[in-house]
């Protein structure tokens, strides 16, 4: 699907790999420790990453499994090898279930530490199509900002689905569970029923579901929504002309993996979502 | 030698909440659920506060070494449970005892490698250098509305979600904007400009118009062609020159080592894509008007 551009001008030179070349080697979350400069630390601890080589194997999970099996063998020793239990072994058994209890949710702790990478990859719905609509009658500017904005909010997040709306019009890009056998046109008024339903219009501060939100009321989100992120746009009131601030409309994405906007990726999202609001000044 | 000492030291969550120039607060899931209420028009759920999540970020340093003090306490219990107990402390798979022991020590060595690793991983924490110069805000006048709006949108995008702290756009071999904090001269306390001519001569413009493609300097210091910028403060820690297309560069200035994430930088890519189309409507629309004066 694409959208036809009125003026010729306009080229938009999109890379499949934008990669920027950096002439220093370095990324900005150093896992390297020099031991020359630590004065309290002389152990180079950089040699405990641990690793089976095994491509696609995750080793931060392995404290969870360690803890799964270990505890389950201590039970396996409770209940069949052991003839008579003394309370030594009790507490033993106690402390040691408490501590693979402890290891279980190590990796789930380890995930909110900065500097963590997200583990998960993004899953991407099987069932329903992508899509990209946009609502008609719309400014040739506001046609491009819609569908830059759409493009590089999928792009540069790990969003599945985005939909932005603004004074009324709508552009929805990416995985969305819509009926079946609709018109564009119609896809879109369904989807004004359904922003309509919520009241998402109204929404003065930006809501931010890590973990799944309540699917009941959200039926346009595809079902392997995990988080969920929106972003009203809202005017600045003019002091010296009395307005109030006045929400000209939001931003919408929706993750398949949970946790999936950080404070960066909503700083920018939030930044996208100024452009717009800067389209009512001009 | 990396800029400040490497020690260890806290970064307490607030003092990360300075680097970003917005005055809005990041944590709006935790208030949206009391706002909400008094909202008639939105009727969906509320996000729940996540306790966990808010208490590992602000508590970092606790966290990373919380295993090691867990595992080392639970290798001491151990130990002193055989010794409460009267059996020897000896490791043999022989009784039901020995073996609940070794799973449990096996436990606690995983805990206390796991703190270690965690402990490895840790960033290390950059110290933001403020930029020496004075504020500057210079907007080529001969622009329309739409493109000053649109590369003050970027500046501000670019202040509030990184580390930028100067901005210089170069396009069509003007110096079209020169926004942020910019080098004083030390003759006269003003701003030094942007000698166009000079910069496009220079090895870093022509390397990067050659490559076509972003060019990150994560240490500015380390980067000899530095002299090339003497309009960006003298101790701007990281730079990311972006090209606009065929005619254009924007020189984007840090104030931190390696301060640009590579997500930044993506970002800064299709913000310097955007910028190029818009800029170039416009060298068109110029262009096309100077034909028609010719041809009249």
């Amino acid at each position: 699907m694409s959208i036809h551009l009125s003026s010729p001008l306009i080229q938009f030179k999109i890379p499949i790999k934008s990669r920027a070349k950096t002439r220093i080697k370095s990324s900005s979350i150093s896992a390297r420790l020099d031991s020359s400069q630590q004065p309290d630390q002389q152990l180079n601890l950089s040699v405990l990453r641990f690793t089976f080589g095994i491509p696609g194997f995750d080793e931060s999970y392995l404290p969870r499994w360690i803890g799964y099996g270990f505890g389950s063998l201590l039970v396996l020793n409770h209940f069949v090898f052991s003839n008579s239990v003394t309370s030594a072994q009790l507490r033993s058994e106690g402390l040691g279930l408490s501590l693979a209890a402890f290891s279980v949710a190590l990796p789930y702790l380890g995930k909110f530490l900065k500097g963590a990478t997200p583990m998960d990859q993004k899953i991407l719905p099987e069932s329903t199509d992508q899509i990209f609509v946009m609502s008609q009658n719309i400014s040739d500017t506001l046609k491009e900002d819609l569908a830059w904005a759409t493009y590089v909010l999928l792009r540069n997040t790990n969003s599945i689905s985005v939909l932005i709306s603004f004074r009324g019009e709508l552009c929805i890009r990416g995985y969305w569970s819509t009926p079946d056998g609709l018109a564009k046109s119609q896809l879109v008024e369904w989807f004004e029923r359904q922003i309509e339903k919520i009241g998402l219009s109204d929404l003065k501060e930006s809501l931010y579901f890590p973990q799944s939100a309540d699917s009941g009321i959200w039926e346009m989100l595809p079902k392997e929504t995990s988080s969920l992120f929106v972003q009203p746009v809202i005017q600045t009131p003019n002091p010296s002309a009395g307005e109030m601030e006045k929400i000209e409309g939001f931003v919408l994405l929706a993750s398949s993996i949970r946790y999936a906007y950080r404070d960066k990726d909503r700083a920018w999202i939030r930044a996208i979502a100024n452009k717009f609001r800067d389209l009512t000044k001009v | 030698m990396e800029a400040g000492n490497i020690f260890y030291t806290t970064i307490p969550w607030n003092l990360k909440r300075s680097f970003t120039r917005n005055p809005c607060n990041f944590r709006r899931f935790i208030r949206a659920s009391a706002n909400l209420q008094s909202q008639r028009g939105y009727k969906g759920p509320k996000p729940s506060k996540d306790w966990v999540a808010d208490w590992v970020t602000n508590n970092d340093d606790t966290v990373r070494s919380l295993p090691i003090y867990v595992g080392g306490v639970s290798l001491l219990a151990v130990l002193f449970n055989r010794t409460v107990s009267g059996i020897a402390p000896v490791a043999d798979a022989s009784s039901s005892q020995s073996r609940a022991d070794l799973l449990t020590i096996a436990l606690a060595v995983t805990n206390i490698l796991t703190g270690l690793v965690w402990l490895s991983i840790r960033p290390k924490s950059i110290t933001v250098v403020n930029p020496e110069g004075v504020e500057c805000r210079m907007i080529s006048s001969h622009l329309p509305d739409f493109i000053v709006s649109e590369l003050l949108w970027a500046w501000e995008s670019l202040s509030s979600a990184t580390c930028s702290r100067s901005l210089v756009v170069v396009y069509d071999s003007i110096c079209i904007l020169q926004i942020g904090v910019a080098a004083q001269s030390p003759n006269d306390g003003e701003v030094v400009t942007v000698d166009v001519g000079k910069l496009m001569q220079g090895s870093v413009y022509q390397g990067v118009m050659r490559s076509g493609t972003q060019s990150y300097l994560a240490n500015l210091f380390l980067y000899p062609g530095r002299s090339e910028l003497p309009f960006l403060p003298s101790n701007t820690q990281a730079v990311i020159l972006q090209p606009l297309g065929d005619k254009g560069l924007a020189i984007i200035g840090g104030d931190t080592i390696r301060g640009f994430t590579t997500s930044d930088q993506s970002w800064i890519a299709f913000i310097g894509e955007k910028l190029d189309a818009t800029l170039a409507k416009y060298s068109n629309t110029v262009s096309l008007v100077v034909e028609d004066g010719i041809s009249k």
